[in-house]
């Protein structure tokens, strides 16, 4: 197969950190190409080199063995280029229709915005057909789900022209079945000519999707290999450098009942999106809620750490009554730790330093200094201490804005502050979301530490293996409510079957 | 550009299997490749890179063993892409700004030579007569107290998100209640000017009240309810002024003269106490935002309020202190004008000191030192501008034509500050 996209040598470095070095890859046509490794690897700075987000320092990029300087996303347009970023680029308030058009104009088109706004909504129509795809294209985008407005990211690159199609992370934010969707459908459109790079670090997508794959790790590409012929363990090891251990679950010892939730819901008429939750999590034990997204969990997740949302029902914690009407510093009292799923929009101030964002959690107890003098130096030894034994990586600076860690370590620094006093409940909502391998094992190894050390850990997530593998109980939810709960060790089909029949 | 994509049918699927190497049917040639691709690899050196501005290539591709020649790449090609930047020492960041701020006094400077001031006594009249002549100085000083007090009222609203369009509003009420106080003589001799600063500063704060629980009830936007407020007070002002505090003695719209007692003294000749109380207040509010732990809480909820609920900071709480501090402050700043340079209630002492004061909290990035700073730089420009207007019939509009320049200035070198601009390096197009 010819090579439809080459780049050799590439370097970048932002503010003196080297984020490539020497990066060298080719993909071809007809081809899924996949690019495996950490967080931080170095992929996704790779990519938006390719897509014309970024300008390289140094290197070379060929499109058809023509060598190509792009200026921005448009030249990589010109190129069919065409990029599907893993934080989607769409206006919310504007129908799909709208945001395709936006990204390409059809300048050819004859006539005025409506008549290209309908020729645009045929064309839709025609290669969501094509694809297989259930999208209307006059429905505002920010009604659709996260896996539709995906496809809509596919739609909006393919409608531009692009042949060679780069997907940064896909399934990370899809269930096992859109991923399953989506991966054959872009399959497909390799086995019809076009190339295909997949950006991830999901080994599975890996092994069955691509024909070739390549490996980087710190900024550097490691290897290119055939992922059918090379051991999946193989694989792991070119990922990370080293082998990875994940954590034992092992036996926990439940013990007394710490949160109950009788029959929660959210206040009001019309869709509820909790529609009488009921559960117990108990000390000791992690309990795993599965389900689809967008059931439910991120509504009970806010709940329990006290965002604004009006809620009816019951929500105690043991020893500690009514936990509806504490306020969100009264549950850190309570010695309540939360994972959010947002990592940059409820647990860390990108804006704000390491010390700082790590200080926030405690500074109310008067550890930092009196309300009359913030004692930042305390703070800062303190900081650097969790920085230290969280293992959390790129801090160059306590003083450094938390923006500038990537996923794994910007977790850490949640978990360092979360764990800092000895938790008594912890929710934890889709914790390894955007973590590679290694990190992912750390968080889960110190979700086990926080059980075995007797917290009650509510797990809320839509990895199925992650719930597998670490909750004591699973409970499924669906439409607002757990319709079902299983034991360890549970059977993986039931409770897949568990979410369709309630979906 | 012309559109690039002239065979675009959106209705087609994209890329049919490429016939050859070379070009496949979808792709589109780019205007600066020429046709013969890379037919000439190894033809020339890095010889004309130097020319085409991409140094950083040179080496890299010199050894690749491609090259092309110096006609493919023109000269237009040069072409710069926009980076957004992570973050940026403060010393880079400072030199960013102390560049724009001397292109914005380069262009004020330009504007005046044509107005007909020569280019020496443009030195001498800005800096020379302003800043290093002692009565000048103490001029300027004397100016920069109420806008001090205005501009860190400004920072600390803003640091909660607020943002307080009425400091106008709340210093007139600062203002009044101040006059209040010497008007039906409330206390003591010994304790009326004390007296008058508390009023004012407690109705510079009622006036804020008002749409701080608008806002945090019922989000009413505070721009508006704030901005509005302005009138009422204005109004109520005048009311007065021509109404029931008229002074007698003159029949002129401004209230009776306060007494001795009531005015801001001397510390000794020439330096008011209005001066020490400003920079006193600054340090109150340094301390606020960078020393105590409401300060902390400030950071966060300004930087994301949304998180700092999430985290644990009292936001509401932490949100209204900041606004009724605001308010107060600008309360102090109308105690300020009218007990330090007018000695009286007059019609319209606040006229610019709402828009000054936002303008000193943005050029000081809400930081209350940085703020005083400004507060006195912006002072020294009206001084000078004064006497521009006495010796060199320069209208006062230039004062405000300057500090527009040089707002406008700052507020683009943030782009430098937040973005880096860097070559398009590689090869070809």
């Amino acid at each position: 197969m010819p090579v439809a996209l080459e780049l050799t040598g590439i370097r970048k470095t932002f503010d003196g950190f080297v984020a490539l070095d020497d990066a060298s890859f080719a993909a071809h046509w007809g081809q899924v190409h996949a690019l495996l490794g950490e967080n931080g690897a170095g992929k996704s700075s790779l990519m938006n080199i390719a897509a014309g987000l970024y300008a390289p320092e140094a290197g070379r990029m060929m499109v058809d063995d023509n060598p190509v300087r792009l200026a921005g996303p448009s030249d990589a347009a010109k190129h069919r280029i065409g990029m599907v970023h893993q934080h989607f680029k769409l206006v919310r308030p504007f129908t799909v229709a709208e945001n395709i058009l936006l990204g390409n104009p059809l300048s050819h088109v004859d006539g005025g915005f409506r008549a290209k706004l309908r020729q645009m909504e045929t064309a839709i129509r025609a290669m969501a057909a094509e694809l297989g795809f259930e999208i209307d294209p006059l429905k505002r985008t920010a009604l659709l789900s996260v896996a539709e407005q995906q496809r809509v990211e596919i739609l909006k690159v393919l409608l531009a022209g692009a042949n060679i199609l780069i997907l940064d992370e896909p399934t990370a934010v899809l269930t096992d079945a859109e991923s399953e969707r989506l991966l054959s459908t872009v399959q497909q459109l390799a086995r019809r000519g076009s190339a295909v790079i997949l950006v991830t670090h999901k080994m599975a997508d890996v092994k069955t999707y691509a024909d070739q794959v390549t490996v980087m790790r710190g900024g550097r590409t490691i290897k290119t290999v055939d992922p059918k012929q090379t051991p999946a363990a193989e694989l792991v090891r070119l990922t990370v450098g080293e082998a990875v251990t994940t954590p034992k679950r092992g036996t926990g010892t439940p013990g007394e009942v710490r949160l109950a939730i009788r029959d929660l819901k959210s206040a009001g008429s019309g869709r509820q999106a909790l529609a009488g939750v009921s559960l117990e999590v108990r000390a000791g034990e992690i309990y795993g809620l599965a389900g689809v997204g967008g059931n439910g969990q991120s509504e009970l997740a806010n709940a329990i750490m006290g965002l604004p949302g009006a809620l009816e029902g019951e929500m105690r914690l043991e020893g500690l009554g009514d936990l509806k009407a504490a306020s969100t510093s009264a549950r850190r009292e309570m010695h309540i730790a939360t994972i959010p799923a947002d990592r940059y929009g409820v647990a860390l101030s990108g804006a704000l330093s390491v010390a700082e964002n790590f200080g926030i959690g405690q500074v109310h107890t008067g550890r930092y200094g009196s309300a009359w003098r913030l004692a930042s130096s305390t703070m800062e030894a303190d900081a650097k201490a969790a920085v230290a034994s969280f293992d959390v990586q790129g801090v160059r600076s306590i003083r450094q804005k938390a923006a500038l860690l990537s996923g794994g370590n910007a977790q850490k620094l949640v978990i360092a502050r979360e764990f800092s006093k000895q938790p008594k409940l912890v929710l934890a909502h889709s914790p390894s979301r955007g973590l590679d391998v290694r990190a992912s094992a750390e968080v889960h190894a110190r979700l086990l530490a926080a059980r075995d050390a007797g917290a009650a850990v509510l797990l809320i997530s839509e990895d199925l293996d992650e719930v597998m593998s670490l909750a004591d109980r699973i409970g499924v939810m669906a439409r607002g409510r757990i319709v079902a709960e299983f034991g360890q060790p549970a059977e993986r089909q039931a409770i897949g079957q568990a979410m369709v029949d309630h979906a | 550009m012309p559109e690039l994509v002239p065979d675009m049918n959106p209705l087609a699927l994209p890329g049919a299997p490429p016939s050859a190497a070379a070009t496949p049917p979808g792709t589109v040639p780019s205007p600066d490749v020429g046709p013969s691709g890379v037919a000439d690899a190894g033809a020339t050196g890095g010889a004309d890179e130097g020319a085409n501005g991409v140094a950083s290539a040179v080496t890299n591709e010199a050894t690749s063993g491609v090259a092309r020649t110096a006609r493919r790449v023109p000269l237009a090609s040069r072409r710069f892409t926009v980076e957004i930047r992570q973050q940026l020492a403060w010393h880079w960041q400072a030199l960013i700004l102390a560049i724009a701020i001397l292109a914005g006094m380069a262009i004020s400077a330009a504007i005046l030579i044509a107005a007909g001031i020569a280019p020496k006594d443009l030195l001498n009249e800005f800096v020379m007569q302003t800043f290093f002549d002692k009565q000048n100085f103490e001029a300027v000083l004397f100016q920069a107290a109420p806008m001090i007090m205005i501009g860190l009222g400004a920072s600390i609203a803003f640091r909660a998100r607020f943002w307080n369009l009425g400091l106008e509003g709340q210093m007139i009420f600062g203002a009044i209640a101040a006059t209040a106080i010497s008007l039906y003589e409330i206390g003591p001799e010994t304790t009326r000017l004390p007296l008058m600063f508390a009023a004012a500063a407690s109705a510079g704060l009622l006036w804020a009240l008002g749409p701080a629980l608008l806002k945090l009830r019922l989000s009413v936007n505070e721009i508006i309810s704030t901005l509005m407020l302005n009138y009422l007070a204005s109004n109520f002002l005048l009311h007065l002024v021509y109404g029931a505090w008229k002074d007698t003695k003159d029949n002129f719209p401004h209230s009776p003269q306060f007494r001795a007692f009531e005015r801001l003294p001397d510390v000794f000749a020439g330096l008011s106490s209005a001066i020490p109380l400003a920079l006193f207040v600054a340090l109150l509010a340094w301390w606020f935002v960078d020393i105590s732990r409401a300060g902390l809480y400030l950071r966060f909820v300004n930087a994301n309020p949304r998180m700092a609920d999430a985290v644990g900071v009292p936001v509401r709480k932490m949100t209204l202190t900041a606004v009724l501090v605001s308010g107060a402050l600008a309360g102090v700043a109308g105690f300020v004008v009218a007990a330090g340079q007018e000695g009286r209630l007059t019609q319209s002492f606040y006229t610019g000191y709402g828009f000054s004061g936002i303008l000193i909290a943005f050029l000081a990035r809400n930081n209350p030192l940085a703020a005083s700073v400004v507060a006195i730089l912006i002072a020294g420009l009206f001084v000078t501008g004064r006497s521009l207007q006495v010796f060199y019939q320069i209208p006062f509009s230039m004062v405000q034509l300057i500090q527009a320049i040089i707002v406008i200035c700052v507020a683009c070198s943030d782009f430098f500050i937040r973005h880096r601009l860097r070559p398009v390096v590689g090869r070809g197009a």
